[in-house]
């Protein structure tokens, strides 16, 4: 069962993990966002509340620094001193917002508001019912001890942290259910794949083995015509068969990796293939030299079947096929349909085919592409619409 | 001769500030009053605030004196009675008015 989730996960496509880290990208920017606002409500709620139990202590010096003033305003002219306290700084406001007189430190007062915090100072405004010594305004000034301000942002850190996480692990349990359905049907068609292939085996054999001891020469040329297209029919069948069995059955096998000569195989793959070539009347070029290499075999067959069979099954009539191996280096080329350049990083997704009119479940590349990377083979394409189509593997 | 000397610098004294329209308006009516014009100034401040408040508000005192609105106390508008309309030219009372505002205002004289 584990494996074959993990298996379900593999086969994720690119466009569903694109669609997954969108989603992703998203909540996580909708939770940043929230976990914000959050903190902002949070800091001015906690400011508000801080400046309410500084109000009290604030109006209170108010209160005494106006009586102050009340008396400087009957003795005025004898007595000039400005009233000092040790607590707090204050300045005098007339009712033009012209300043009488001014302790604080801040020159720039708010005079709309009753108490605020400006440049780690709070300011408390009074207003006078008695203008002593044409004073509207009384400010209050007073230093902003720091402290209630690093406790709330430790807090707003740790309970933020909290909440993201908490939100994080939800999302991805999100994901994971929206996804649940999409990775249920990959598993229900894996295993109809697995099952059916198996069933599959019998009669392929059967077929292909009997073509084989059919008597030509007492044929019909006819009849010869029609059994070798039975014969491409069966192969191309073979191929497909090969593919899923491998995707489906053969990966779970160990590696039996051996010294491979390259170059017989790929004769061979083309003697396989010489049907279907001749049926398109393709002509094929083949420039080897004897490479060997260390690979299962089986692999490197399904790697070089699949090429082979593309460059046939998307070339025109009459087209080319160029086999060219050197150390290091195998070349398979077509005269055929190409693919745009877009489209190249996308063709060796699962399922994904480019010509609609042509058959196969495009398994083939994305198994070619898990070989390769399996033996650090690299593959690049070179492809031009209506001209044709190079794949190269370097190792 | 000293006393002669004396009188005459007095007398240029005094024709020197009657040039300023306070001085020559207001002063000699306020002089004999107990309450000095600083305390008045201070009083009428007390109620009317900034500078431009208070020059209206005094300026509409002085064309249209009355109990009701006066800043004095009740105590001393018995004995003394409420003052006479002024019928001084607008321009004359304002500049007494920015004068005696000048002259008596809290800005700068804090320490
Ligand atoms: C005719 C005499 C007279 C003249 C001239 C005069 N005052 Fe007065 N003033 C008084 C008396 C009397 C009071 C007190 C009774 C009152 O408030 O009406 C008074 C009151 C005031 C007050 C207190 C106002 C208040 O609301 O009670 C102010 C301020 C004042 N004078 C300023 C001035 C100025 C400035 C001038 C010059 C433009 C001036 N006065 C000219 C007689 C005078």
């Amino acid at each position: 069962m584990l494996a074959l989730k993990n298996k379900a996960t593999n086969s994720l496509l690119k466009s569903e993990k694109k669609s997954l880290l969108r989603f992703l990208v998203l909540y996580t920017a909708m939770v940043m966002l929230m976990i914000m606002l959050l903190s902002v409500f949070y800091y001015q709620g906690q400011e508000k509340l801080m400046l309410a139990q500084e109000r009290a202590t604030l109006s209170k010096y108010a209160y005494i620094q106006t009586k102050r003033l009340k008396v400087l305003h009957h003795f005025f002219d004898e007595r000039t001193t400005y009233p000092r306290d040790p607590r707090f700084r204050s300045a005098i406001y007339d009712n033009e917002f012209v300043k009488i007189f001014s302790l604080a430190k801040e020159e720039n007062i708010y005079f709309d508001k009753e108490i605020y915090i400006a440049g780690n100072m709070i300011h408390f405004i009074e207003t006078l019912d008695n203008y002593y010594l044409g004073a509207r305004y009384l400010v209050i000034e007073v230093d902003d001890d720091t402290g209630w301000r690093t406790e709330i942002w430790r807090r707003i850190f740790g309970y933020g942290s909290v909440i993201f996480i908490f939100f994080m692990l939800f999302g991805f349990y999100l994901a994971k259910l929206f996804l649940k359905p999409m990775r249920d049907s990959i598993v229900l068609l894996d295993r109809f794949i697995k099952d059916t292939t198996h069933e599959l085996n019998a009669p392929l054999s059967a077929i292909l083995a009997n073509i084989e001891m059919m008597d030509m020469d007492v044929m019909a040329e006819k009849n010869k015509k029609r059994l070798a297209r039975i014969n491409i029919a069966a192969k191309t069948v073979s191929t497909l068969y090969q593919d899923l069995t491998y995707l489906t059955l053969e990966h779970e096998r160990r590696n039996e990796d051996e010294l491979v000569e390259i170059k017989p195989l790929l004769e061979d793959r083309v003697e396989y293939f010489n049907a279907w070539i001749q049926s398109k009347k393709l002509e094929c070029l083949m420039d080897m030299e004897d490479v060997t290499i260390i690979i299962d075999k089986r692999k490197l067959t399904r790697v070089i079947d699949n090429l082979i069979s593309n460059a046939i099954k998307y070339n025109q009539r009459g087209g080319t096929i160029g086999i060219e191996l050197r150390e290091g280096m195998l070349m398979i080329w077509d005269t055929g349909i190409g693919i745009e350049k877009e489209k190249i990083p996308l063709m060796f997704d699962r399922y994904m085919r480019f010509d609609e009119s042509e058959g196969g479940f495009g398994i083939g590349l994305s198994i070619v592409k898990k070989i390769l990377d399996e033996y650090h083979i690299l593959i690049e394409v070179e492809s031009e619409v209506k001209k044709g189509t190079r794949m190269i593997l370097k190792w | 001769m000293v006393k002669k000397f004396l009188l005459m610098a007095t007398l240029i004294m005094s024709g020197m500030f009657a040039e300023d329209a306070y001085e020559r308006h207001c002063v000699p009516c306020h002089a004999p009053l107990p309450t000095s014009l600083q305390r008045m100034f201070m009083n009428h401040l007390l109620v009317y605030g900034g500078e431009h408040n208070f020059k209206a508000a005094l300026k509409h005192y002085l064309r249209y004196p009355s109990k009701d609105i006066s800043v004095m106390s009740d105590l001393f508008i018995d004995n003394f009675g409420i003052k006479e309309k002024s019928t001084l030219s607008d321009e004359e009372l304002d500049e007494a008015i920015d004068i005696y505002w000048s002259k008596f205002k809290v800005f700068n004289k804090l320490k």
